[in-house]
């Protein structure tokens, strides 16, 4: 799917990545964790080919800036960190831009159909008509979670969606339920790279963890592997015990 | 849009019968009517002021009009907002500076050079100093995909200061013909339209129009920030180039025909906006037509209100901008602070 091979990123002499390797397949879900300041954002750009650098990012076994733009965006779409708070438009229009890749000047009728369909999936369909700059941060992260994903609904084989922490500024029922989206969209053998805070939430949805320290990963496996006791207090500089969740049984992680 | 369209035509036919001459007890229409058939009977004095006087402005007004008001909303999708405009951050000044320079200098040069590119290389100046001041606003008031508001505007006086103190002292060193000309670049008039002018206009509109009319859907995408734009499929760096070229050169035509007339490019797009909110899909083609209704009316207006004389069609156009520049102020008074 993507396949990058030693990223080095570098702002006025002091190194935000450093040498870092990645690779994910078909139908896998990544999460990167770690401590603020580590290198996620700016990892997740890189990959996203947002950031112009001569590092070699094969996406698609074709290197990532020598694909179309347009063609481009149908293959991949990203959910940003910082996503504007001032657009005066109406949340259909919001969300009917991750369409554009798709029609000339008037949207057809399978654009409106996936805009519909992705605001249902994000509970965001009550707003429809709502100003965007009138709704709470949680209803802006899930209106750009719903166009994200509208931009990908095509009959392509093997997406992949970039997501940088999604879950900001949403409740505990929008955080499971767009956990739940992006995997069931990885089950249908697309990708996600998803930037997570939430240790327990990664090790319950992921099926690949890239923990990373100072621009380095520390440690890249399945959530088993990764979360340790020792790996994640080595790298969040933070006492930590680790158990089985009662229920899902995959490693739950308890700090202090 | 139908509507829109329907009402500017309209609006071309009352303002073709509006005027101080008579045509001894016949209409304006009569006279068209028997233009069309090519009556022998048509005095030449009633064909020159309905042909070339009155429709030849009446298509100016709709053809810069037109061009003004696209020009001001391509520019506010640029910058991401409602102020930036051609007068404001400077291009009309930087047009009508390069302007001024051609018609002084190139007096010294008019025995040397036909007519045709003295009239060209007046419109090629105007286009240059747009371009130019274009640039030098983006460069100081954009970093990183951010605009600065106030950085821009601010851009946009000292542009404005060079250009006042530089066009005053061509004005103070030219003789009595150019500064005829000059008055006429400062105040803005349709009253010397031709139809010479009026076909290299509809040339500029035909080929700006084909690149940005339909660049609605990337101008809303800008809205998310550049980032999320391209990942959009948008070609943000073209997208930029084209804008920034395309506004140059349709506001530095207008300008070499008509002067400068302030404030189209930020009415147009306030009323539009307060109908269809900012989707750019919309009010860009609306825009078009809109331009062309508002300089249509002003004009008509600022050639009948006070017959048989004229007023100059800036002062009509001042009058309805300044209030809405304020709005617009009042407005965003949080986001600017």
């Amino acid at each position: 799917m993507i396949r990058a091979h030693q990223i080095s990123y570098r702002h006025k002499e002091f190194h935000i990545l450093d040498g870092i390797d990645v690779s994910l397949e078909y139908g896998e879900f990544l999460a990167i964790v770690g401590p603020n300041g580590a290198g996620k954002s700016s990892l997740l750009s890189i990959l996203a080919n947002e950031i112009k650098s001569d590092q070699k990012i094969l996406f698609k076994n074709k290197n990532i800036s020598d694909w179309e733009i347009r063609e481009l965006s149908k293959h991949k779409a990203k959910f940003s960190q910082h996503n504007s708070n001032d657009i005066p438009l109406e949340v259909k229009d919001v969300v009917m831009m991750g369409r554009y890749p798709y029609f000339e000047a008037q949207p057809r009728q399978e654009d409106h159909e996936a805009m519909n369909n992705m605001m249902y999936e994000t509970d965001v369909f009550h707003l429809k008509e709502r100003e965007y700059n009138t709704l709470s941060g949680g209803e802006k992260q899930r209106v750009h979670l719903s166009r994200v994903l509208a931009q990908l609904q095509n009959g392509i084989d093997h997406k992949l969606l970039f997501l940088d922490e999604p879950l900001n500024n949403l409740d505990v029922k929008h955080q499971y339920k767009a956990l739940e989206i992006i995997r069931k969209f990885t089950k249908k053998a697309n990708s996600a790279i998803v930037v997570l805070h939430d240790l327990n939430l990664a090790a319950q949805y992921a099926d690949k963890i890239l923990l990373m320290k100072s621009g380095k990963v520390a440690a890249f496996g399945t959530p088993e592997e990764v979360f340790t006791a020792e790996n994640i207090s080595s790298a969040y500089n933070f006492p930590c015990t680790i158990c089985e969740h009662p229920i899902t049984h995959n490693p739950m992680i308890i700090f202090g | 849009m139908i509507i829109s369209v329907l009402l500017l035509v309209l609006l071309a036919v009352w303002s073709l019968n509006t005027g101080v001459y008579d045509f001894g007890g016949k209409s304006a229409f009569d006279v068209l009517g028997k233009l069309i058939q090519q009556d022998p009977d048509l005095s030449l004095s009633d064909k020159y002021v309905v042909w070339d006087v009155r429709a030849a402005r009446i298509i100016m007004a709709i053809l810069i009009g037109s061009m003004l008001a696209v020009s001001g909303t391509s520019l506010q999708g640029l910058f991401k907002n409602p102020l930036a405009t051609g007068d404001l951050i400077g291009l009309t000044s930087g047009a009508t500076l390069l302007a001024a320079i051609a018609i002084v200098l190139g007096g010294h040069f008019q025995q040397y050079l036909p007519e045709a590119v003295q009239f060209s290389l007046v419109g090629i100046s105007a286009f240059i100093g747009s371009l130019l001041s274009m640039l030098l606003v983006y460069r100081i008031s954009t970093s990183g995909g951010k605009t600065n508001v106030v950085m821009m505007l601010l851009t946009g006086v000292a542009i404005t200061a060079i250009g006042f103190s530089i066009t005053g002292f061509l004005i103070y060193i030219s003789k009595d013909e150019q500064l005829r000309d000059l008055t006429f670049w400062n105040l803005g008039s349709l009253a010397a339209a031709t139809w010479t002018k009026n076909i290299i206009l509809t040339i500029v509109l035909v080929i700006s129009y084909s690149m940005l009319l339909p660049k609605g859907k990337a101008l809303n995408a800008m809205m998310l920030g550049e980032k999320d734009a391209q990942h959009l499929g948008i070609n943000v760096e073209k997208l930029k180039k084209q804008i920034i070229i395309m506004t140059a050169l349709m506001i530095g035509t207008c300008v070499a025909f008509s002067g400068t007339i302030g404030f189209v490019g930020l009415i147009v797009p306030y009323i539009l906006r307060l109908l269809f909110k900012s989707n750019y899909a919309f009010i860009l083609p609306l825009s078009a037509v809109c331009g062309s209704i508002l300089l249509l009316t002003a004009d008509t207006f600022s050639r009948s209100i006070v017959q048989p004389s004229e007023l100059p069609i800036g002062i009509l156009t001042a009058l309805m901008g300044g209030p809405i520049f304020i709005a617009i102020l009042v407005k965003s008074k949080k986001s600017l602070a």
